[in-house]
Protein backbone atom coordinates (compact mmCIF):
# COMPACT_ATOMS: atom_id res chain seq x y z
CA UNK A 1 0.00 0.00 0.00
CA UNK A 2 1.05 3.89 -0.71
CA UNK A 3 -0.45 6.47 0.23
CA UNK A 4 -0.38 9.97 -0.55
CA UNK A 5 -2.77 13.47 -0.23
CA UNK A 6 -2.91 14.91 -3.44
CA UNK A 7 -0.51 18.12 -1.74
CA UNK A 8 2.60 16.02 -1.29
CA UNK A 9 2.53 15.05 -5.27
CA UNK A 10 5.59 16.44 -6.99
CA UNK A 11 4.38 19.69 -8.21
CA UNK A 12 5.79 20.22 -12.17
CA UNK A 13 5.01 23.70 -13.72
CA UNK A 14 4.74 22.86 -17.29
CA UNK A 15 5.27 25.55 -19.45
CA UNK A 16 1.46 25.62 -20.86
CA UNK A 17 0.84 27.45 -17.38
CA UNK A 18 -0.93 24.15 -15.47
CA UNK A 19 0.72 22.23 -13.21
CA UNK A 20 1.20 18.54 -13.13
CA UNK A 21 0.99 16.32 -10.05
CA UNK A 22 2.19 13.01 -11.03
CA UNK A 23 -0.01 10.07 -9.75
CA UNK A 24 0.46 6.83 -12.05
CA UNK A 25 4.58 7.63 -11.79
CA UNK A 26 4.53 8.18 -7.96
CA UNK A 27 2.57 4.79 -7.29
CA UNK A 28 4.00 3.02 -9.92
CA UNK A 29 0.27 2.26 -11.57
CA UNK A 30 0.89 -0.06 -13.89
CA UNK A 31 -2.40 -0.82 -15.33
CA UNK A 32 -4.15 2.72 -16.00
CA UNK A 33 -2.99 6.32 -16.88
CA UNK A 34 -4.26 8.48 -13.50
CA UNK A 35 -2.67 12.08 -12.62
CA UNK A 36 -3.96 15.43 -10.94
CA UNK A 37 -3.48 18.71 -11.97
CA UNK A 38 -3.62 21.96 -10.49
CA UNK A 39 -3.61 25.48 -11.23
CA UNK A 40 -0.77 27.61 -11.05
CA UNK A 41 -3.32 30.58 -9.98
CA UNK A 42 -7.13 30.82 -9.63
CA UNK A 43 -7.90 31.66 -13.72
CA UNK A 44 -5.44 29.61 -14.84
CA UNK A 45 -5.23 27.03 -17.26
CA UNK A 46 -5.61 23.31 -15.07
CA UNK A 47 -6.31 20.94 -17.53
CA UNK A 48 -4.29 21.31 -21.17
CA UNK A 49 -6.18 22.27 -24.53
CA UNK A 50 -5.75 19.32 -26.93
CA UNK A 51 -7.13 15.94 -28.33
CA UNK A 52 -6.25 12.35 -27.74
CA UNK A 53 -6.12 11.48 -31.30
CA UNK A 54 -2.53 10.43 -31.39
CA UNK A 55 -2.76 7.82 -28.37
CA UNK A 56 -6.92 6.98 -29.24
CA UNK A 57 -7.16 7.14 -25.20
CA UNK A 58 -11.08 7.78 -23.21
CA UNK A 59 -10.51 9.65 -20.35
CA UNK A 60 -12.31 11.00 -17.55
CA UNK A 61 -11.47 14.11 -15.42
CA UNK A 62 -12.98 14.45 -11.94
CA UNK A 63 -12.79 17.37 -10.03
CA UNK A 64 -11.51 16.55 -6.22
CA UNK A 65 -11.15 19.54 -5.19
CA UNK A 66 -12.43 23.38 -5.90
CA UNK A 67 -14.11 24.81 -8.99
CA UNK A 68 -13.11 24.29 -12.95
CA UNK A 69 -14.49 25.57 -16.25
CA UNK A 70 -14.44 22.34 -18.70
CA UNK A 71 -14.63 23.42 -22.42
CA UNK A 72 -15.33 20.28 -24.48
CA UNK A 73 -15.79 19.84 -28.19
CA UNK A 74 -16.42 23.99 -27.70
CA UNK A 75 -19.32 23.49 -24.75
CA UNK A 76 -18.78 25.29 -21.83
CA UNK A 77 -19.74 23.43 -18.35
CA UNK A 78 -18.61 24.78 -14.90
CA UNK A 79 -17.89 21.89 -12.53
CA UNK A 80 -17.68 21.46 -8.63
CA UNK A 81 -16.39 18.69 -6.65
CA UNK A 82 -17.53 15.15 -7.40
CA UNK A 83 -18.55 16.17 -10.99
CA UNK A 84 -16.76 14.59 -13.72
CA UNK A 85 -16.52 14.80 -17.64
CA UNK A 86 -15.83 11.59 -19.31
CA UNK A 87 -14.71 11.80 -22.84
CA UNK A 88 -15.23 8.82 -24.68
CA UNK A 89 -14.47 10.75 -28.33
CA UNK A 90 -10.25 10.87 -28.54
CA UNK A 91 -11.26 13.33 -31.51
CA UNK A 92 -12.55 15.94 -29.27
CA UNK A 93 -10.97 19.10 -28.00
CA UNK A 94 -10.93 19.54 -24.26
CA UNK A 95 -9.58 21.73 -21.53
CA UNK A 96 -10.25 23.23 -18.53
CA UNK A 97 -9.49 26.07 -16.06
CA UNK A 98 -9.69 26.47 -12.48
CA UNK A 99 -12.59 29.31 -11.04
CA UNK A 100 -10.61 28.59 -7.61
CA UNK A 101 -6.94 28.48 -6.62
CA UNK A 102 -7.08 25.13 -4.84
CA UNK A 103 -8.66 23.30 -7.49
CA UNK A 104 -7.62 19.88 -8.31
CA UNK A 105 -8.84 17.84 -11.60
CA UNK A 106 -7.94 14.05 -11.29
CA UNK A 107 -7.38 11.95 -14.83
CA UNK A 108 -7.76 8.73 -15.54
CA UNK A 109 -7.14 7.30 -18.94
CA UNK A 110 -6.14 4.66 -21.51
CA UNK A 111 -7.36 2.57 -24.88
CA UNK A 112 -9.93 1.03 -24.46
CA UNK A 113 -9.06 -2.78 -25.38
CA UNK A 114 -5.62 -2.58 -24.83
CA UNK A 115 -3.42 -3.39 -22.22
CA UNK A 116 -2.01 -0.26 -20.50
CA UNK A 117 1.11 1.02 -21.86
CA UNK A 118 2.97 3.88 -20.20
CA UNK A 119 2.46 7.30 -21.86
CA UNK A 120 6.29 8.85 -23.32
CA UNK A 121 5.06 12.20 -22.40
CA UNK A 122 5.18 11.58 -18.74
CA UNK A 123 9.03 10.91 -18.79
CA UNK A 124 9.06 14.33 -21.15
CA UNK A 125 6.90 16.31 -18.59
CA UNK A 126 8.91 14.43 -15.39
CA UNK A 127 12.26 15.88 -17.53
CA UNK A 128 10.81 19.70 -17.97
CA UNK A 129 11.96 20.85 -14.27
CA UNK A 130 15.39 19.89 -14.87
CA UNK A 131 15.61 21.34 -18.47
CA UNK A 132 14.70 24.59 -17.31
CA UNK A 133 17.59 24.40 -14.50
CA UNK A 134 19.56 23.15 -17.47
CA UNK A 135 20.42 20.03 -15.24
CA UNK A 136 20.86 17.51 -17.97
CA UNK A 137 22.56 14.83 -16.77
CA UNK A 138 19.06 14.08 -14.66
CA UNK A 139 16.81 15.28 -17.41
CA UNK A 140 18.71 12.31 -19.81
CA UNK A 141 18.50 9.71 -17.15
CA UNK A 142 14.80 10.52 -16.96
CA UNK A 143 14.34 9.93 -20.68
CA UNK A 144 17.28 7.08 -20.77
CA UNK A 145 14.47 5.03 -18.31
CA UNK A 146 11.41 5.41 -20.42
CA UNK A 147 13.41 4.10 -23.72
CA UNK A 148 14.23 1.16 -21.91
CA UNK A 149 9.86 0.27 -21.65
CA UNK A 150 10.35 2.18 -24.89
CA UNK A 151 13.12 1.86 -26.82
CA UNK A 152 11.52 2.92 -30.62
CA UNK A 153 9.80 5.89 -28.99
CA UNK A 154 10.54 8.30 -31.87
CA UNK A 155 9.36 11.95 -29.79
CA UNK A 156 11.81 9.98 -26.66
CA UNK A 157 14.38 10.09 -29.00
CA UNK A 158 14.43 13.10 -30.52
CA UNK A 159 13.89 14.82 -26.91
CA UNK A 160 16.84 12.68 -25.58
CA UNK A 161 19.02 14.15 -28.91
CA UNK A 162 18.18 17.44 -27.85
CA UNK A 163 19.04 17.22 -23.79
CA UNK A 164 22.28 15.41 -25.05
CA UNK A 165 23.10 18.17 -27.72
CA UNK A 166 22.49 20.59 -24.54
CA UNK A 167 24.72 18.67 -22.49
CA UNK A 168 27.20 18.89 -24.86
CA UNK A 169 27.18 15.28 -25.79
CA UNK A 170 27.33 15.71 -29.42
CA UNK A 171 27.93 12.20 -30.61
CA UNK A 172 24.88 10.76 -28.74
CA UNK A 173 22.85 13.89 -29.49
CA UNK A 174 23.47 12.85 -33.41
CA UNK A 175 23.00 8.75 -32.67
CA UNK A 176 19.56 9.39 -31.11
CA UNK A 177 18.46 11.96 -33.69
CA UNK A 178 19.37 9.66 -36.52
CA UNK A 179 17.38 6.90 -34.58
CA UNK A 180 14.45 9.08 -33.89
CA UNK A 181 14.41 9.95 -38.11
CA UNK A 182 14.78 6.75 -39.15
CA UNK A 183 11.93 5.79 -36.86
CA UNK A 184 9.85 8.48 -38.09
CA UNK A 185 11.11 11.06 -40.88
CA UNK A 186 8.78 14.16 -39.36
CA UNK A 187 11.03 14.73 -36.77
CA UNK A 188 14.17 15.67 -39.49
CA UNK A 189 11.95 19.16 -40.46
CA UNK A 190 11.49 19.73 -36.24
CA UNK A 191 15.38 19.65 -35.99
CA UNK A 192 16.16 21.63 -39.13
CA UNK A 193 14.49 24.64 -37.02
CA UNK A 194 14.81 23.37 -33.27
CA UNK A 195 17.72 25.21 -31.67
CA UNK A 196 18.48 22.79 -29.31
CA UNK A 197 20.55 21.31 -32.32
CA UNK A 198 22.67 24.53 -33.25
CA UNK A 199 26.01 22.66 -32.12
CA UNK A 200 25.61 19.94 -34.64
CA UNK A 201 23.29 21.03 -37.24
CA UNK A 202 26.56 21.66 -39.61
CA UNK A 203 28.01 17.66 -38.59
CA UNK A 204 28.45 15.56 -41.30
CA UNK A 205 25.10 12.64 -40.37
CA UNK A 206 22.61 15.83 -39.27
CA UNK A 207 19.32 14.50 -40.83
CA UNK A 208 18.11 16.44 -44.21
CA UNK A 209 15.09 17.76 -43.82
CA UNK B 1 -23.84 18.11 -25.87
CA UNK B 2 -22.26 15.91 -28.31
CA UNK B 3 -22.21 11.89 -28.14
CA UNK B 4 -18.76 11.94 -27.29
CA UNK B 5 -18.56 13.47 -23.87
CA UNK B 6 -21.25 12.62 -20.66
CA UNK B 7 -21.30 14.91 -17.57
CA UNK B 8 -21.75 12.84 -14.44
CA UNK B 9 -22.36 14.53 -10.86
CA UNK B 10 -21.78 11.59 -8.41
CA UNK B 11 -23.95 13.10 -5.73
CA UNK B 12 -26.65 12.82 -8.35
CA UNK B 13 -26.05 9.13 -9.15
CA UNK B 14 -28.84 6.66 -7.19
CA UNK B 15 -26.67 4.52 -4.85
CA UNK B 16 -27.29 1.33 -4.60
CA UNK B 17 -27.09 -0.95 -1.67
CA UNK B 18 -24.35 -3.37 -1.64
CA UNK B 19 -25.15 -7.03 1.03
CA UNK B 20 -21.55 -6.87 2.62
CA UNK B 21 -22.59 -4.24 5.62
CA UNK B 22 -25.29 -2.16 6.48
CA UNK B 23 -25.91 1.17 5.16
CA UNK B 24 -22.82 0.24 2.61
CA UNK B 25 -23.93 1.80 -0.91
CA UNK B 26 -21.82 1.65 -4.34
CA UNK B 27 -22.40 4.14 -7.17
CA UNK B 28 -22.26 2.46 -10.22
CA UNK B 29 -20.00 4.82 -12.31
CA UNK B 30 -18.59 2.12 -14.90
CA UNK B 31 -22.48 0.95 -15.46
CA UNK B 32 -23.36 4.38 -16.44
CA UNK B 33 -20.51 5.28 -18.46
CA UNK B 34 -19.61 2.56 -19.83
CA UNK B 35 -15.48 3.15 -19.77
CA UNK B 36 -13.96 1.12 -20.62
CA UNK B 37 -10.30 1.63 -20.48
CA UNK B 38 -10.30 0.84 -16.16
CA UNK B 39 -12.59 -0.34 -13.93
CA UNK B 40 -13.81 2.61 -11.92
CA UNK B 41 -16.85 2.85 -9.55
CA UNK B 42 -17.89 4.61 -6.06
CA UNK B 43 -18.90 4.48 -2.85
CA UNK B 44 -20.85 7.04 -1.04
CA UNK B 45 -21.54 7.05 3.22
CA UNK B 46 -22.25 8.92 6.13
CA UNK B 47 -20.21 8.39 9.32
CA UNK B 48 -19.85 4.77 10.10
CA UNK B 49 -21.31 3.52 7.08
CA UNK B 50 -19.11 1.26 5.01
CA UNK B 51 -17.43 2.72 2.20
CA UNK B 52 -14.96 -0.11 0.38
CA UNK B 53 -15.88 -3.63 0.94
CA UNK B 54 -13.44 -5.93 2.86
CA UNK B 55 -11.45 -7.90 -0.31
CA UNK B 56 -8.73 -8.98 -1.61
CA UNK B 57 -8.29 -8.37 -5.27
CA UNK B 58 -9.09 -11.70 -6.40
CA UNK B 59 -8.77 -10.78 -10.04
CA UNK B 60 -5.58 -9.53 -9.65
CA UNK B 61 -6.24 -6.33 -9.85
CA UNK B 62 -4.52 -3.57 -8.51
CA UNK B 63 -6.54 -0.41 -7.35
CA UNK B 64 -6.50 3.81 -6.76
CA UNK B 65 -8.93 4.63 -3.80
CA UNK B 66 -9.82 8.40 -4.27
CA UNK B 67 -11.61 10.07 -1.31
CA UNK B 68 -13.03 12.93 -3.14
CA UNK B 69 -15.55 14.37 -0.75
CA UNK B 70 -15.81 13.71 3.29
CA UNK B 71 -13.46 11.97 5.52
CA UNK B 72 -13.26 8.23 5.45
CA UNK B 73 -10.38 5.32 7.35
CA UNK B 74 -9.03 2.90 5.52
CA UNK B 75 -7.29 -0.46 7.27
CA UNK B 76 -4.96 -2.37 4.41
CA UNK B 77 -3.58 -5.50 5.29
CA UNK B 78 -4.05 -4.59 9.10
CA UNK B 79 -2.64 -0.69 8.90
CA UNK B 80 -4.92 2.02 9.42
CA UNK B 81 -5.31 5.39 7.30
CA UNK B 82 -6.93 8.26 7.82
CA UNK B 83 -8.06 9.47 4.73
CA UNK B 84 -9.61 12.49 4.31
CA UNK B 85 -10.95 14.38 0.71
CA UNK B 86 -8.05 14.60 -1.90
CA UNK B 87 -5.83 11.05 -0.17
CA UNK B 88 -5.12 8.46 -2.66
CA UNK B 89 -4.72 4.95 -1.29
CA UNK B 90 -2.92 2.52 -4.37
CA UNK B 91 -3.73 -1.03 -3.37
CA UNK B 92 -2.13 -4.42 -4.31
CA UNK B 93 -4.21 -7.14 -5.55
CA UNK B 94 -3.44 -9.35 -2.23
CA UNK B 95 -3.24 -6.48 0.21
CA UNK B 96 -6.72 -7.01 2.25
CA UNK B 97 -8.23 -3.14 2.34
CA UNK B 98 -11.70 -2.44 3.71
CA UNK B 99 -12.53 1.57 4.53
CA UNK B 100 -15.62 3.54 6.65
CA UNK B 101 -17.15 6.58 6.05
CA UNK B 102 -15.95 9.40 9.12
CA UNK B 103 -18.13 12.04 7.66
CA UNK B 104 -21.75 12.15 6.22
CA UNK B 105 -21.53 12.36 2.88
CA UNK B 106 -18.03 10.81 2.18
CA UNK B 107 -17.91 9.06 -1.70
CA UNK B 108 -14.41 7.43 -2.13
CA UNK B 109 -13.55 6.59 -6.10
CA UNK B 110 -11.97 3.11 -6.84
CA UNK B 111 -10.26 2.46 -10.19
CA UNK B 112 -9.08 -0.66 -11.17
CA UNK B 113 -7.23 -2.62 -13.52
CA UNK B 114 -4.92 -5.61 -14.27
CA UNK B 115 -1.41 -5.13 -15.21
CA UNK B 116 -0.01 -5.96 -18.63
CA UNK B 117 -4.13 -6.84 -19.57
CA UNK B 118 -6.53 -5.57 -21.68
CA UNK B 119 -9.02 -4.16 -19.04
CA UNK B 120 -12.46 -6.14 -19.82
CA UNK B 121 -15.42 -5.32 -18.00
CA UNK B 122 -17.35 -8.26 -16.25
CA UNK B 123 -20.75 -6.90 -16.00
CA UNK B 124 -19.62 -6.75 -11.84
CA UNK B 125 -22.14 -3.38 -11.49
CA UNK B 126 -24.83 -4.76 -13.31
CA UNK B 127 -25.36 -8.46 -10.75
CA UNK B 128 -24.87 -5.52 -7.72
CA UNK B 129 -27.52 -3.81 -9.35
CA UNK B 130 -29.79 -6.82 -9.86
CA UNK B 131 -29.02 -8.27 -6.78
CA UNK B 132 -30.08 -5.20 -5.41
CA UNK B 133 -33.01 -4.94 -6.69
CA UNK B 134 -33.96 -8.94 -5.94
CA UNK B 135 -33.29 -8.44 -1.83
CA UNK B 136 -35.62 -5.63 -1.84
CA UNK B 137 -38.28 -7.95 -3.75
CA UNK B 138 -37.98 -6.13 -7.26
CA UNK B 139 -37.89 -9.72 -9.03
CA UNK B 140 -38.82 -8.57 -12.30
CA UNK B 141 -36.54 -5.30 -12.37
CA UNK B 142 -33.96 -7.73 -11.11
CA UNK B 143 -34.50 -10.34 -14.21
CA UNK B 144 -34.23 -7.53 -16.48
CA UNK B 145 -31.10 -6.04 -14.66
CA UNK B 146 -28.81 -9.43 -14.24
CA UNK B 147 -29.26 -9.91 -18.22
CA UNK B 148 -28.03 -6.59 -19.27
CA UNK B 149 -24.56 -8.30 -19.01
CA UNK B 150 -25.33 -10.80 -21.53
CA UNK B 151 -25.32 -9.54 -24.96
CA UNK B 152 -22.44 -6.80 -23.12
CA UNK B 153 -19.96 -9.54 -22.89
CA UNK B 154 -20.46 -12.60 -24.71
CA UNK B 155 -17.97 -14.05 -23.40
CA UNK B 156 -18.59 -13.91 -19.73
CA UNK B 157 -19.85 -17.68 -18.55
CA UNK B 158 -21.21 -15.82 -15.28
CA UNK B 159 -23.37 -13.51 -17.14
CA UNK B 160 -26.05 -16.41 -18.18
CA UNK B 161 -25.10 -17.85 -15.29
CA UNK B 162 -26.63 -15.53 -12.95
CA UNK B 163 -29.34 -14.69 -14.94
CA UNK B 164 -29.95 -19.09 -14.66
CA UNK B 165 -30.10 -18.20 -11.09
CA UNK B 166 -32.79 -15.50 -11.15
CA UNK B 167 -34.87 -17.41 -13.00
CA UNK B 168 -34.74 -20.20 -11.02
CA UNK B 169 -35.52 -18.08 -7.87
CA UNK B 170 -38.08 -16.48 -9.96
CA UNK B 171 -39.94 -20.05 -10.27
CA UNK B 172 -39.07 -19.85 -14.47
CA UNK B 173 -37.10 -23.25 -14.74
CA UNK B 174 -37.45 -23.05 -18.73
CA UNK B 175 -36.01 -19.86 -18.72
CA UNK B 176 -33.56 -20.95 -16.27
CA UNK B 177 -32.66 -24.05 -17.90
CA UNK B 178 -31.85 -22.02 -20.96
CA UNK B 179 -29.54 -20.23 -19.55
CA UNK B 180 -27.62 -22.64 -17.43
CA UNK B 181 -27.30 -24.29 -20.88
CA UNK B 182 -25.84 -20.81 -22.35
CA UNK B 183 -23.18 -20.57 -19.32
CA UNK B 184 -22.08 -23.99 -19.86
CA UNK B 185 -21.46 -23.60 -23.70
CA UNK B 186 -19.02 -20.88 -22.93
CA UNK B 187 -17.31 -22.33 -19.91
CA UNK B 188 -18.56 -26.13 -18.58
CA UNK B 189 -16.26 -26.35 -16.21
CA UNK B 190 -16.59 -23.51 -14.21
CA UNK B 191 -20.32 -23.70 -14.33
CA UNK B 192 -20.43 -27.52 -13.20
CA UNK B 193 -17.42 -26.63 -10.62
CA UNK B 194 -19.87 -23.63 -8.91
CA UNK B 195 -23.76 -25.21 -10.25
CA UNK B 196 -23.80 -27.95 -7.59
CA UNK B 197 -23.23 -25.75 -4.74
CA UNK B 198 -24.90 -22.73 -5.51
CA UNK B 199 -28.53 -22.49 -3.39
CA UNK B 200 -29.79 -19.98 -5.92
CA UNK B 201 -30.73 -23.43 -7.95
CA UNK B 202 -32.02 -25.81 -5.80
CA UNK B 203 -35.50 -25.86 -7.26
CA UNK B 204 -33.70 -26.97 -10.23
CA UNK B 205 -32.52 -30.38 -9.22
CA UNK B 206 -35.34 -32.43 -9.31
CA UNK B 207 -35.91 -31.27 -12.49
CA UNK B 208 -34.50 -34.56 -15.44
CA UNK B 209 -32.91 -31.40 -16.65
CA UNK B 210 -30.34 -30.80 -14.31
CA UNK B 211 -29.16 -34.13 -13.90
CA UNK B 212 -28.10 -34.20 -17.88
CA UNK B 213 -27.07 -30.67 -17.91
CA UNK B 214 -24.94 -30.76 -14.91
CA UNK B 215 -24.57 -33.87 -14.22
Amino acid sequence: MNVAHIDELDRIEMPEGFVWRPVRRRFDIRSFGTNVYTPSEAGGQIVEEHTEAQLGHEEIYLVVRGRVRFTVDEDEHELGVGRLVYVRDPQLRRGAVALTDDAAVLTLGGKPGEAFEVSAWEAMFAAVPYAQREEWDEAIRIHEEALTERPDHPALLYNLACMECRAGRSLDALLHLQRSVALEPKWAGYAQRDSDFAAIRSEQGFPAA
Amino acid sequence: MSDGYTILALDEIEPVPYHQREGQKILTIQRLLDFRAAGINGWIGDAGEGLVPEHEEDSGSEELYVVVRGHARFTVDGNDVDAPAGTLIHVLAGENRVAVSEEAGTIVVAIGGRIGEAHGPSGWTSFVVADALRREGRMDEARAAIREPIEQFPDAWHAPYNAACFEAIAGEPDNAFAYLQQALRIDAQAVKGYAPQDPDLDSLHDDARWKKLVG
